[in-house]
């Protein structure tokens, strides 16, 4: 009996989580593998691994970052999975761009494709902050960098955004 | 505060505050503040896609009754070892308390063995250690860890094999993961210190060595690449 409330309570608090952060995890990995299907993927993949290992989690309040780590960890091995089997990456067109989104406004249409075409090392920062609201500080501890390269990567992403404007 | 250092902070940082007099006499920095705002804004609305209906995977069932609290973590042993360290254990406190050392066979069991001397470091939670604390016991000359490689809940100053080293723990991805980083200890090549419940490598590195231990499901790599990267001596 008390194991099934447990559970029961284990898997409202699940569901409960992923409902909050599930469309950050989704974004986040639309936008670290540039590619719809992948991302949704490396979310089912995510998903599992986190509910596996809920207990780990102590507090609620860390959930966004730990689901975020999660996800980020999940793509990486997507990649080194599919390394010899798929495309290059990095050599998608920018117009596959278009695949993660269409809006009505051409503006911000440009904007998707100039940020598509950012580097990783550049899009993955700044998405953190824009999208997440993630301070310099909790970038760097996401991404295992220093503050003083976080605060390069993101200078210099919108420096290429406004070249690429 | 220049043109130049106002640009280059707001531009990494559109939320900066910094430099208000400057921006204040300065119309050409507040043009630029102006349109980095404007832009993003439209990164906002880009990066903004579409989510699709959450589907969630195929759930298994979790016996609540095998999850417990991360217990000290131990290499796969026989039961015999497991009595004859039991006995171990209870020499090695009747030693020191009479103030004498202990020898191991290897670096890699003092190591692990040392891993069950501090079980309260192998704590979950999203408390980190402040950053006074970490510079206590990582000096700038070992390692630079203040913003990397993760969240570190644990920074203590350790005793293994004679050398006062840093113990850190982080938080990885199922548990706490075990830093140790060993300046004066140098391995020829790398040492699985992998178990029944762990993963965990003794890593070399320039003239000393690295030890990263966690749950045996969790990935080293990502952790493994950033403490080597913070490392100050000669790689």
């Amino acid at each position: 009996m008390s194991n099934n409330s447990d559970a029961s309570n284990r898997r409202h608090r699940f569901d409960r989580l992923v409902g909050v952060f599930h469309a950050d995890m989704y974004r986040y990995a639309a936008w670290l593998s540039r590619d719809r299907s992948i991302a949704e993927d490396v979310v089912q993949e995510a998903l599992l691994r986190a509910w596996k290992s809920l207990d780990a989690l102590r507090d609620d309040g860390a959930a966004k970052q730990w689901l975020l780590t999660i996800v980020r960890r999940e793509n990486a091995r997507y990649f080194e999975r599919k390394r010899l089997e798929t495309v290059d990456i990095d050599n998608l067109t920018a117009s596959q761009s278009a695949e993660l989104a269409e809006a009505p406004d051409p503006k911000v249409d440009e904007m998707r494709e100039a940020i598509f075409q950012l580097d990783d090392d550049y899009r993955e920062p700044l998405v953190l902050q824009v999208l997440m609201g993630y301070s310099t500080t909790e970038i760097a501890e996401l991404m295992g960098l220093k503050q003083g390269a976080v605060l390069t990567r993101l200078h210099r992403a919108r420096h290429k955004l406004k070249d690429l404007m | 505060m220049n043109c130049e250092e106002y640009k280059q902070a707001i531009s990494a940082d559109p939320s900066f505050d910094g430099g208000a007099s400057h921006v204040a006499e300065c119309s050409a920095c507040q043009a630029f503040r102006n349109e980095i705002l404007a832009m993003d804004a439209t990164i906002g609305k880009a990066l903004a896609i579409d989510v699709p209906k959450l589907e969630m995977p195929e759930l298994p069932d979790i016996r609540l009754e095998n999850v417990v609290a991360l217990e000290p973590r131990r290499r796969n042993a026989p039961l015999w070892l497991a009595a004859a360290a039991t006995v171990v254990v209870a020499v090695v406190l009747g030693l020191r308390m009479t103030g004498s050392d202990v020898a191991y066979n290897s670096l890699a069991d003092e190591i692990i063995a040392h891993l069950d001397h501090e079980p309260g470091a192998l704590v979950v939670t999203n408390e980190a250690v402040s950053n006074r604390r970490l510079a206590r016991v990582v000096p700038a000359n070992i390692a630079q860890l203040e913003h990397s490689p993760g969240l570190i809940t644990y920074a203590q100053s350790c005793e293994i094999n004679g050398n006062t080293v840093p113990h850190l723990v982080m938080q990885g991805e199922y548990g706490p993961v075990t830093i140790i980083l060993l300046p004066e200890e140098k391995v020829s090549a790398a040492v699985d210190l992998s178990g029944e419940n762990i993963r965990g490598v003794l890593l070399p590195v320039g003239d000393g060595s690295i030890a990263i231990i966690g749950d045996k499901n969790e990935s080293l790599a990502p952790i493994r690449e950033s403490v080597v990267n913070s490392v100050m001596w000669d790689t």
